[in-house]
């Protein structure tokens, strides 16, 4: 098994945005829009960010974060690069959003641009658009986040005929208000990385963002 | 060096038919399944689909499953699919065998059902299955415990990754045997949302016809087994062919249309193609992803010629047949496509006349018979810009 | 006319969830898609829900749409001729 290294990790929480174990945005009100707070207080400019559901929202968040010291320009085209994520609730934030457009057969006017984020993996294609990923994108449904298999995902990823150099990994859940978001950038190269990638030190990131709770 | 994968066994459920018999019946005959919806309780009558012609209860009683017992469309369709797969295969002891399933829609037709029942608190039993992952387990839990299960969730490209996860594990030597492919039931939610792009055919679907209209929904199951080929000779299994290549890229363009040049499509096609070791001259079958838009048709066919140059292969979508059956399309169109390679047959777009005017690429139109096929290639993309495609051949 | 101009610029800012643009940003002639606000495809399904639930106008077509969302003040002209809301 050829060792892999992280070089950006990127956790969310209800209410915390950490880069590399730095704290850079606490949640100022429970009421807040959190998604929208964070763009505002990273001081992005990418207009499609509000026509996203909440579930691409803190992924595209993660991944401007984790894409941050890459070295290239997000307009780089990158066929080496992949962006795998796993979560356990889909896309049912957004397909509650969706079914209430269609629930009530006298204010009937189902909305497109609603409907096609009732899909999980939309947010891997959000992440690829913004970065030029033009690798492997796929979407996994899991019971509950497991370091192991983030392990296996990465290992697939990583596997000689794909010819991928560096990957977006990680595990990017929101439902109703309870983000969730860890996302890693790993390549097989340990050049300037912060650690390997290991089930420790993915459930030590993991964890360091249930504590500060 | 990796090891090869090779195909073991296949189970397929769809609008043409239960088993690979009645689908091989169908696609030499150009029969369609596409009609009047029936069995989904909806008012868009006249939007015409691609549905298994079984009612719950009907798969239930051919599972042997108590009538009241709580599961939903989706895992009844796959468990038939998945019966027929393990028994085509000679696998009988699932602990050494992974399970992924493709699927994105999950239990969706009941929860709409049920949906002001849960308020009164009544049905909440299928609250839980209404899951994605929930459908996976009730359709693995038919066999046993597996090694490995998960949920794949890539929209309509979800099954050709499962098959492109299984062929990883599988080499890795993760695993010896995995059961890959997808199951998709119709729902009023994805029904009423593929309505508002605008994108449904109220005929039968065309794909690659310059009239094109749209696309019919469809749905169904169908897993193939992939295992090692020294897993295989070792318990003397029916080798029925090689899983050579695969690959998957992002179109990274739009959240729901494909690049006009086709690049997903195209980077997809050629990655699998380098992965099998093949050169493009060598596909003799393309089963395209051939919805039947304006968009995916276009971009898939200018991404053909991008690949392919002069000497296009035959290629031909069976969704005018089957419909579009979402996240189980990709497994349902690997079956054919093998079925197809077995009996050395190309199945036809039945509805086609005339040419994309762009491209002027000629499909296939009617079956075609005694068709020495060695190599078959499978398309299957979905939103998302995620773009797959998967090889199939003989081995001689 | 000018009423309604303005009032598609708000409905249009809001079911596009256009956050940072205001109707002044809207160049009344200017293209809606490509150059001008620089919209797609699920936009232009977005602004057809838009035309039937707020003026009472169905479009059984996609493609109906490419010559009615050429700008706001076309759109606002075909919407004045055809509203039944």
């Amino acid at each position: 098994m050829e060792k892999k290294y992280i070089h950006s990790v990127v956790r969310i929480t209800n209410n915390q945005l950490m880069h590399n174990g730095e704290l850079l945005l606490t949640r100022s009100a429970e009421d807040s829009s959190w998604p929208v707070e964070m763009y505002r207080g990273l001081h992005l400019q990418y207009p499609k960010f509000f026509k996203m559901d909440n579930l691409c929202k803190v992924g595209f968040l993660a991944a401007e974060l984790a894409m941050k010291d890459v070295g290239v320009s997000p307009e780089t085209e990158k066929p080496d690069f992949s962006v795998l994520l796993l979560n356990s609730t889909s896309s049912l934030d957004n397909d509650i959003s969706y079914q209430q457009t269609i629930a009530d057969e006298t204010n009937y006017f189902p909305s497109p641009a609603v409907f096609v984020y009732t899909l999980a993996n939309i947010v891997t294609g959000e992440i690829a658009i913004r970065h030029k990923i033009k690798g492997e994108t796929s979407f996994y449904i899991q019971e509950k986040f497991s370091p192991a298999t983030l392990s296996d995902v990465a290992e697939l990823g990583f596997m000689p005929h794909k010819g991928i150099r560096e990957m977006l990994i990680g595990w990017v859940d929101f439902l109703e208000d309870k983000c969730d978001v860890l996302l890693f950038r790993i390549s097989v190269n340990p050049e300037n990385s912060i650690s390997e990638w290991t089930d420790e030190e993915v459930s030590r990131w993991y964890e360091a963002g249930v504590q500060k709770k | 060096m990796a090891k090869r994968v090779v195909i073991t066994g296949v189970g397929i459920v769809s609008a043409i038919g239960v088993g690979k018999e009645a689908h091989l019946r169908a696609l030499m005959k150009g029969e369609s399944g596409v009609g009047k919806i029936s069995y989904l309780q909806t008012k868009h009558t006249d939007i015409p689909v691609g549905e298994v012609k079984m009612s719950d209860e009907e798969m239930k009683l051919l599972l042997g499953i108590a009538s009241e017992s709580v599961i939903t469309r989706t895992p009844l369709m796959g468990k038939i699919a998945l019966k027929e797969a393990m028994q085509d295969s000679g696998i009988t002891d699932a602990s050494r065998v992974a399970f992924i399933n493709g699927t994105t829609v999950g239990g969706m037709e009941k929860s709409e059902k049920y949906y002001m029942d849960f308020f009164e608190g009544k049905n909440t039993d299928y609250i839980a299955a209404h899951d994605c992952g929930a459908g996976t387990e009730m359709i693995a839990e038919t066999f046993g415990k597996f090694d490995f299960v998960t949920t794949l969730s890539t929209a309509c490209s979800s099954a050709v990754n499962s098959i492109i996860m299984g062929g990883d594990l599988i080499r890795s030597g993760r695993v010896e045997a995995a059961i890959v492919g997808g199951a998709e039931s119709l729902s009023k939610f994805h029904l009423n949302g593929f309505n508002t792009l605008m994108i449904l055919d109220r005929k039968v679907c065309n794909p690659f016809d310059a009239q094109r209209n749209g696309l019919n929904l469809g749905e169904g199951a169908a897993y193939i087994v992939l295992e090692s080929e020294e897993s295989a000779k070792a318990r003397n299994a029916n080798i029925l062919c090689e899983l050579k290549g695969y690959g998957n890229a992002c179109d990274a363009f739009h959240q729901t249309a494909s690049s006009p040049t086709g690049e997903g499509a195209y980077l997809a096609m050629k990655k699998a193609l380098e992965d099998a070791g093949l050169n493009p001259e060598q596909i003799d079958y393309v089963n395209a992803h051939g919805t039947g838009t304006g968009n995916n048709d276009l971009c898939e066919s200018v991404s053909i010629q991008r690949l392919f140059g002069e000497k296009i292969p035959h290629f031909s979508s069976t969704k005018s047949l089957t419909g579009h059956a979402t996240s189980a399309a990709g497994g349902i169109e690997a079956v054919i496509s093998i079925l197809a390679l077995l009996n050395d047959f190309v199945p036809g777009c039945c509805q086609f006349q005339s040419p994309i005017e762009e491209t002027g690429l000629m499909p296939v139109k009617d079956c075609l018979k005694n068709v020495d096929l060695q190599n078959v290639m499978n398309n299957s993309f979905g939103f998302g810009g995620n773009d797959s495609s998967c090889i199939f051949s003989k081995i001689r | 006319m000018d009423s309604l101009i303005l009032e598609l610029k708000e409905e249009i800012i809001k079911s596009l969830n256009l956050e940072e643009m205001t109707p002044e940003d809207i160049d009344s002639d200017a293209p809606l898609f490509g150059e001008g606000l620089g919209l797609d495809s699920i936009d232009a399904l977005e602004l057809i829900v838009l035309m039937e639930r707020n003026y009472g106008i169905k479009l059984a077509n996609a493609s109906e749409g490419k010559s009615i969302f050429q700008s706001v003040r076309v759109m606002a002209e075909y919407i004045s001729k055809n509203r039944t809301k």
